[in-house]
């Protein structure tokens, strides 16, 4: 994927170890894709015979780049397994072969079946509405957060309680503020803020960790399709709702600010989550919490920048995130905190 | 030295140029996202060129004045720290001094959250937003390049 020219003598030769009783492998085409920040992406139209039937198959190649140009680290044989155990559950692309050393295909890589849809930001902004696209986007969170934990691959992370994770999360704020390449005191204040604010437990469940619509489909059957998986982990349900909001407001439309209520309503029903568990003021907490892994992330990307141990452009761009996201969570922990009040009052 | 044009016209005459001159040349999707992430960044150094030692010190003596009165071992050791920093006027130089009152105010945010001092928070937060004002100016008009 590095050198798009060789890809399609490796793919035919990957794909002869990975089926050992094709014959006739033929590489139609390999073309490189957008729409990626984090990693490489090629698309492969691919024909073999097996058993004397022709095949033909469209694949996504999902890779690393070169480690100074990556935006973040994160692992192909994880993301691999997270897609195998998410299947059943959702629509997503499948994945069928993996290159973890990236022997094969020149850097670690999976090859995932493409998926004829409609991106959704574009679908979205081609419809004067997209209510009819709150209840889905819920059915769709739902769907994903109840693969079992124990299908996922034993590298992820199992956070003893609630407690002891959103602890962890709530200090990663901190963390990351302190490792970054200089002080970011509305880092500091959110961790100190978030800390003071927590919100009822629930019961840990897999989120995607990168829930937004640039990274949903639309099937001509009208399924969200959930892409990208490489931040996924074991987490707050809630943090996907929140960073989808989050994203929202820098490219929009905020789908669950449609009808927020009727969100929540249909989340709770196929979640038994509670209205104190999960209401607008919680998405509004988890707007900021949720986003935290991602800012991390760029933060390192941008900090490594500033050392000079990564000249990847996107690591630059992405902190513009950063500044942006300054902006919505400062005047969002104000206003939580002007319903806490009245919601104090009430009591 | 030749201060005119500023570097701030400069920068936005390059930014000018790339999306007059070469954009509609290009015709690859990836190097489409990538003038697009360029111009944005671009745009970024302009008004930090014409800003940003100026934004430095306002926010530096803001902070200064907000948490020196304050009775938090960690804050006043930050301050000191900041007081004791190189004057001198290069942006290396001021950089690290906002780094240095930054790192006071942190301590301040932390001192009032641990104290439950609501007056403290939302006096320390007005320097926030100051600071995320002068951001969303360098930043102008987001776009998520490439997305979607």
């Amino acid at each position: 994927m590095l050198v798009p020219d060789e890809m399609p003598a490796r793919l035919a030769s990957f794909l002869a170890i990975q089926e050992p009783t094709a014959s006739d492998i033929e590489v139609a085409s390999y073309g490189v894709l957008t729409g990626g920040y984090s990693r490489l992406l090629g698309k492969a139209s691919i024909s073999w015979t097996i058993d004397g039937q022709r095949l033909h198959r469209t694949f996504v190649l999902r890779g690393d780049p070169p480690l100074d140009k990556q935006l973040i680290v994160t692992d192909r044989r994880q993301e691999f397994g997270v897609l195998r155990a998410v299947a059943p559950h959702v629509a997503t692309s499948a994945a069928v072969y993996l290159d973890a050393t990236g022997e094969h295909l020149g850097t670690p890589a999976l090859v995932i079946d493409f998926v004829d849809a409609d991106s959704l930001l574009p679908f979205m902004a081609g419809r004067p509405d997209n209510t009819d696209l709150v209840a889905p986007l819920a059915e769709t969170l739902a769907a994903f957060q109840r693969t079992s934990l124990t299908s996922l691959p034993d590298t992820m992370a199992r956070p003893a309680s609630w407690n002891e994770y959103i602890s962890q999360r709530i200090d990663e704020w901190r963390r990351a503020a302190l490792n970054h390449a200089e002080s970011e005191p509305i880092m500091r204040y959110l961790a100190a803020w978030l800390n003071a604010h927590r919100p009822a437990p629930v019961e840990l469940t897999l989120i995607h960790g990168d829930f937004q619509s640039a990274n949903l489909m639309r099937s001509t059957s009208g399924e969200l399709v959930v892409l990208d998986w490489e931040l996924a982990q074991i987490g707050d349900p809630r943090e996907d709702i929140g960073y989808f909001k989050a994203v929202s407001q820098a490219a929009g439309p905020d789908v669950i600010a449609l009808d927020e209520d009727e969100f929540c309503r249909r989340y709770r029903k196929l979640t038994g989550m509670t209205e104190a568990q999960l209401n607008p003021a919680v998405i509004a907490y988890f707007l900021i919490l949720g986003v935290v892994g991602t800012v991390r992330q760029l933060l390192e990307g941008g900090a490594a920048y500033a050392a000079g141990k990564n000249t990847a452009i996107n690591s630059l761009f992405s902190l513009s995130s950063v500044q942006f996201g300054h902006s919505m969570w400062l005047p969002a922990t104000e206003q939580l905190e002007a319903v806490f009040a009245m919601a104090e009052g009430a009591n | 030295m030749l201060n005119r044009p500023t570097t701030e016209q400069v920068l936005r005459g390059l930014i000018n140029e790339l999306t007059t001159v070469i954009a509609p040349e290009l015709h690859s999707e990836p190097a489409k996202v990538s003038l697009g992430m360029i111009t944005q960044i671009l745009n970024g150094c302009a008004t930090r060129s014409a800003h940003e030692i100026e934004w430095i010190h306002d926010e530096c003596n803001a902070i200064e004045s907000a948490v020196s009165g304050l009775d938090d071992p960690a804050t006043q050791c930050a301050l000191a720290d900041y007081r004791n920093a190189d004057l001198a006027l290069s942006l290396d130089a001021s950089v690290h001094r906002y780094h240095l009152a930054s790192e006071a105010l942190s301590a301040a945010i932390e001192f009032a959250f641990s104290t439950t001092n609501k007056g403290l928070v939302v006096d320390l937060r007005e320097l926030l937003k100051a600071r995320s004002a002068h951001e969303m100016q360098i930043l102008g008009v987001f776009e998520m390049v490439g997305r979607g």
